[in-house]
């Protein structure tokens, strides 16, 4: 299955409910909506002609607009690759853990949750890992997020 | 005979352990000496390397990166600019991919003969330790004839590589594959049949094929494991297309597989550096691209295979001359992940050898 063809048959299945972008240059990009992540998530993986396997990545983005997670998930067996979306709004941020999709997926989530402040929803394990765990100093990877001691460089 | 009482313990070990190749910590509960429940921690390399490159331009991205994962450093400078040219849509010039894919591979041999010796001297021998440093040396040499530098190269940079290489450098890099190549037998015959390496190794540590694709596991792990998944080959980048190399791969997924498996892919990276010499063109090393350069709006997740296993990048731009989200996925950090998955069940002296084939590098965790 070629690119387009991956992008074809993921827009045409699965009821709509993955809206290609053209914001990926490279591998197909999906917009979900973030009610159906866990049910898209399920289908992607039981899918016959996809089997989405295996998590490559789960990066939680601050656009200073809203909150992004991208999922970028590979199949082994199949030899595809693609990414989706949901959009969170500041006022709202969380996710439905897709841990019983791909296990891999726990500190991914983790790491979300921690650095963005993005709430998991149904997480087995939510636990501070990388900061301090006396830390309350906010979210570090937010943009309106400065270390105390942070001096800006000067522009150029 | 009067059943004795026990109970279980809690041990800590790390994160000052010379087995954790860093600051990795393991909290290990014990039944007498076998390990019945592994919960990694992690966060004591943390320094916000995501976080600093956002307040960076492109270019100035590139050293940093190079502290992600230190043994590899080529791969990591490979991996961003990689992901920089496929947002901005740069054609790299053909000598200059082909002095990519050189340092890539020799990188990846130079990390495996660190593999190599450390996991030996994990393991109890010292010897190992020794002749992987010494091969290795010859690499490190050849990198520090190009660019400078032994560990941190920031050789790779967006739309080629920073400088060409020296005229000594193509015979050098013959001699020196010539003479890993030729040790590699050396190296298997210390410890391929060795009683004691066999009883610390064959069925310790088996990570069954569904347990590793279901965790995101990757690179040589994955393939010892019997899966035969290479990005290079699966999902190739750059020019590896146009090279004629294997795949190694081994079944049992225990730590002896993971260790002949490494001792494999040496051939085979000397295989693709050997026709990438004789295939070397001539012309321009670098695309003109500005150190002030500025992708268009989009976002892009590329990957590529390094030593460890998939090296992923994801690359937000915002067309502003600073990258709006810079998210590196180290292969190490879902291969501690599933530590606890198949670690259980064995002795404490087992969880080292472990350990060490799952060839773990912390700062690649942390970030």
């Amino acid at each position: 299955m070629t690119k387009d063809e991956l992008k074809e048959y993921v827009s045409t299945h699965f009821d709509g409910k993955l809206t290609p972008l053209d914001t990926g240059r490279y591998d197909p990009m999906f917009q979900v909506k973030v009610e159906d992540l866990l049910e898209v998530a399920r289908a992607l993986k039981a899918d016959k002609n996809l089997q989405f396997d295996f998590l490559c990545n789960l990066a939680g983005v601050d656009t200073k607009e809203h909150f992004e997670a991208v999922y970028s998930i590979a199949s082994i067996s199949k030899n595809l690759r693609l990414d989706f979306k949901l959009i969170l709004p500041y006022d709202k941020a969380e996710v439905e853990s897709v841990q019983e999709v791909w296990p891999g997926i726990n500190w991914y989530e983790r790491e979300m949750w921690e650095l963005y402040g993005i709430n998991v929803l149904n997480h087995d394990n939510l636990k501070r890992f990388l900061l301090p765990d006396d830390w309350d100093q906010g979210y570090p990877m937010r943009k309106d997020w400065d270390a105390p001691d942070f001096k800006r460089m000067p522009e150029f | 005979m009067v059943e004795l009482p026990t109970e279980e313990f809690v041990v800590n070990m790390g994160p000052q352990h010379p087995a954790t190749h860093g600051v990795a910590r393991l909290i290990l509960t014990l039944d007498g000496e076998k390990i019945v429940k592994i919960e990694p921690v992690i966060g004591y390399l943390h320094r916000a390397i995501e976080k600093v490159c956002e307040n960076r331009t492109y270019a100035q991205c590139i050293p940093i990166i190079d502290r992600f994962e230190y043994v590899t450093a080529m791969s990591c400078n490979y991996a961003f600019s990689l992901a920089a040219e496929k947002l901005a849509g740069i054609e790299v010039p053909e000598r200059a991919e082909y002095l990519r894919v050189i340092m890539l591979e020799l990188n990846r041999i130079a990390s495996h003969l660190l593999f190599y010796g450390v996991t030996a001297m994990d393991i109890g021998a010292v010897t190992p330790f020794l002749y992987g440093l010494r091969e290795r040396e010859l690499i490190v040499d050849l990198f520090e004839m190009t660019c400078g530098q032994r560990l941190t190269y920031s050789y790779n940079r967006i739309g080629g590589v920073s400088r060409d290489i020296p005229k000594e450098f193509i015979p050098q890099t013959h001699e020196a594959i010539k003479i890993i190549g030729a040790k590699l037998s050396d190296y298997e015959g210390l410890l391929n049949e060795n009683p004691i390496w066999l009883a610390r190794t064959r069925g310790i540590g088996v990570l069954p094929k569904e347990t590793a694709i279901a965790y995101g596991v990757s690179g040589p792990v994955l393939r010892a494991s019997g899966v035969q998944y290479d990005i290079r080959r699966n999902d190739p980048y750059s020019i590896y297309d146009r090279f004629d190399f294997d795949i190694p791969v081994r079944y049992h997924g225990d730590c002896y597989d993971r260790y002949l498996l490494r001792l494999d892919e040496i051939r085979q990276s000397i295989r693709i550096i050997t026709q990438a010499l004789d295939g070397l063109p001539g012309g321009e090393i670098r695309a003109k691209v500005s150190p002030n350069f500025k992708p268009p709006p989009g976002e892009v997740y590329s990957r590529i295979e390094n030593s460890r296993g998939e090296m992923g990048i994801y690359l937000v731009s915002d067309g502003t001359k600073k990258p709006l989200r810079v998210k590196a996925r180290g292969s190490s950090y879902n291969h501690f992940e599933v530590l606890p998955q198949f670690g259980t069940n064995l002795l404490v002296a087992d969880i080292v050898a472990i350990f060490a084939t799952l060839d773990i590098i912390v700062p690649e965790i942390d970030r």
